[in-house]
């Protein structure tokens, strides 16, 4: 029997609104829910995704990706892999796994939230698709890490992560929460699939997929790499509504939608991959520095993502351009001091050689952050183990929930943007922070920081053993430098040798 | 007598930093309080300065000898610790 081509059918077969005649528009699409911003259904039927793709083509392709994922794991299951790789690297799946894999079932449920509430029958044939998408990513991405659970504790955080109150986890949940798990359908696809996954999810992806590889790490290479594959067709999702809203005068909302999530993705990866490309990642195995990559994967695209739609720059562009050289060496440095709080081995990542990448990338590295680390590093090759660990709390950012951080050292440019809202003075890590805040304060005022929740007596004792036991972190899951401080032998030799001569 | 929480923002330092300090410190322990945090950890001494404590954003120092409650600071509001060589 002849079969039609797929573009001869799929218009007519993905138009599945109608007019409801035992129920209203509204009780069908609850607004809250849909959030159609007024728009009738008829309007939502524009839309156009422009990646089409029907179900039995979906499963085949999906069928060849896991097969192809896991037949490279199968194989490489004995190489060894994990136990001789550079515990930095180790540390690199470890931040990864714990941050992402269970934040992909929860974006499964927002996936299903456009499947079911969007206006635009398009939409909803897309996010289906999405919706398996990410039950996928989730299943890969714990079952991947598993075999490695019984070889090293921290490996079991992969699952654990997003049930903890560990500070980098409010920070995740906070971002999660507010652009994918308490916005209508819309919304989602504006802040989760356009913003985020747009730019953000192939930075994680492509670029750690690169890094991945060059350390020899191919199961992991080639898993993140399916995985991207997925996001770069779900993350279409977002573009045709933000065309339907622009023609029918909604451009403000939407971007503003597109400014607090943007803002929100770069805060959330300043911390997880910045240290992660630019300090745990072997020298010899760097592809890019951080900045090269976010130059490359979000600069350059979002910048003509946004202007294809006609939407404008965020307000904030000046800042953020001037951010992605900064903030991440700072999101390092407090990773690293405060390094008990988080479930993976921070590599410190500042040998002499790593100094030279660093200063090169970075110029001026040396006069700010270095002069931190210098304090850091002496503190280490003396033994003053006490002096290399922190006694108190970062204060940390009532938006994106990461500790207010800046330049150190002879550019010193540390800044709390504070505000008083409703009697209770908040504290924002910059002015983006604080303008998101701002957007929609009851959104976000009720909310408790890590900090507010120390000062409240939610953590007992107030110490860094009851900050320990509060985040959920047992003995033998406190994060301590990757390389167990090797790399200041180094440092030990050049002062022997400096004594001698 | 009361604890009270600021946020201290040590110049030359990375991060704010939670400082528990008393209604009752001076402004030089406010200050000394807040360089336990961060002075020999992540900034060197600077032997001959004193530190002096501003609230962020002013011009002025407050006295060294002025009562932390005297001040008029809001529980966690940040304040600037700043290096002072000394005048000759």
């Amino acid at each position: 029997m002849a079969v039609l081509n797929r573009m001869d059918w799929y218009d007519l077969a993905r138009t599945t609104n109608w007019s409801p005649t035992y129920v209203t528009e509204d009780e069908l699409f609850p607004p809250l829910m849909s959030g159609a911003f007024g728009l009738p259904q008829d309007a939502w039927e524009k839309y156009d995704e422009p990646y089409k793709q029907t179900y039995p083509e979906y499963v085949k392709v999906q069928r060849d990706k896991d097969a192809g994922a896991y037949s490279v794991k199968a194989a490489l299951e004995r190489s060894r892999i994990f136990e001789n790789a550079d515990p930095g690297w180790k540390s690199v799946m470890k931040a990864h796994y714990g941050a992402i894999a269970r934040g992909e079932y929860a974006a499964a449920s927002a996936e299903a939230r456009m499947m079911r509430f969007s206006k635009a029958p398009g939409m909803r044939n897309m996010s289906t698709l999405g919706c398996l998408d990410e039950i996928r990513h989730g299943q890969m991405q714990l079952y991947f890490p598993h075999e490695h659970v019984a070889k090293d504790r921290q490996m079991d955080w992969a699952f654990k992560a997003y049930d903890t109150n560990e500070w980098g986890m409010i920070a995740a949940r906070h971002f999660f929460d507010d652009i994918m798990m308490t916005r209508d359908a819309i919304s989602v696809s504006i802040m989760l699939t356009f913003s985020f996954e747009t730019g953000f999810t192939n930075m994680q992806f492509l670029g750690l997929a690169a890094d991945a590889a060059e350390a020899g790490d191919h199961t992991f290479a080639n898993l993140i790499s399916s995985i991207q594959t997925d996001e770069s067709r779900h993350a279409q999702i977002g573009g045709p509504a933000l065309k339907v809203l622009i023609e029918n005068g909604q451009k403000a909302e939407a971007q503003k939608r597109v400014d607090i999530a943007v803002w929100g993705a770069w805060k959330l990866f300043s911390v997880l991959t910045g240290p992660i490309m630019d300090y745990y990642t072997p020298l010899e195995h760097r592809k890019q520095s951080f900045k090269e990559f976010m130059e490359e994967w979000i600069v350059a695209q979002f910048e003509r993502a946004l202007t294809d739609m006609g939407l404008d720059l965020p307000w904030y562009w000046d800042i953020f351009l001037k951010d992605i050289a900064e903030t991440h060496h700072g999101m390092h440095m407090g990773s690293y001091f405060w390094r008990p709080t988080v479930w993976w081995n921070p590599a410190a990542g500042v040998s002499p050689d790593e100094r030279a990448w660093l200063e090169e990338k970075y110029p001026g590295w040396n006069d700010t952050w270095g002069q931190c680390w210098d304090v850091i590093i002496d503190n280490v090759v003396d033994g003053n183990m006490a002096m290399a660990y922190p006694e108190t709390l970062p204060y940390v950012c009532n938006m994106c929930q990461l500790p207010i951080l800046g330049t150190p050292g002879k550019q010193w440019n540390v800044k709390d943007y504070p505000l008083e809202y409703n009697g209770r003075l908040y504290h924002f890590g910059s002015e983006v922070d604080r303008w998101c805040f701002q957007q929609e304060p009851e959104r976000y005022a009720g909310h408790m920081s890590i900090v507010d929740r120390f000062l409240a007596g939610m953590i007992q004792p107030m110490d860094l053993g009851g900050a320990l036991a509060y985040m959920n972190l047992a003995p033998g899951e406190c994060g301590d430098d990757a390389h167990n401080y090797a790399w200041a032998e180094v440092y030990r030799a050049m002062r022997t040798a400096k004594k001698a001569g | 007598m009361a604890l009270f929480p600021i946020t201290s923002n040590f110049e030359g330092d990375f991060v704010l930093q939670l400082v528990a300090v008393d209604t009752e410190n001076t402004m030089d322990e406010v200050a000394a309080a807040a360089a336990h945090h961060s002075v020999g950890r992540r900034v060197r001494a600077r032997p001959g300065q004193i530190l002096r404590v501003r609230r962020q954003g002013a011009a002025e120092f407050f006295p060294r000898t002025m009562k932390l409650g005297e001040a008029g600071l809001k529980p966690t509001e940040t304040v600037e610790i700043i290096w002072e060589a000394p005048k000759h």
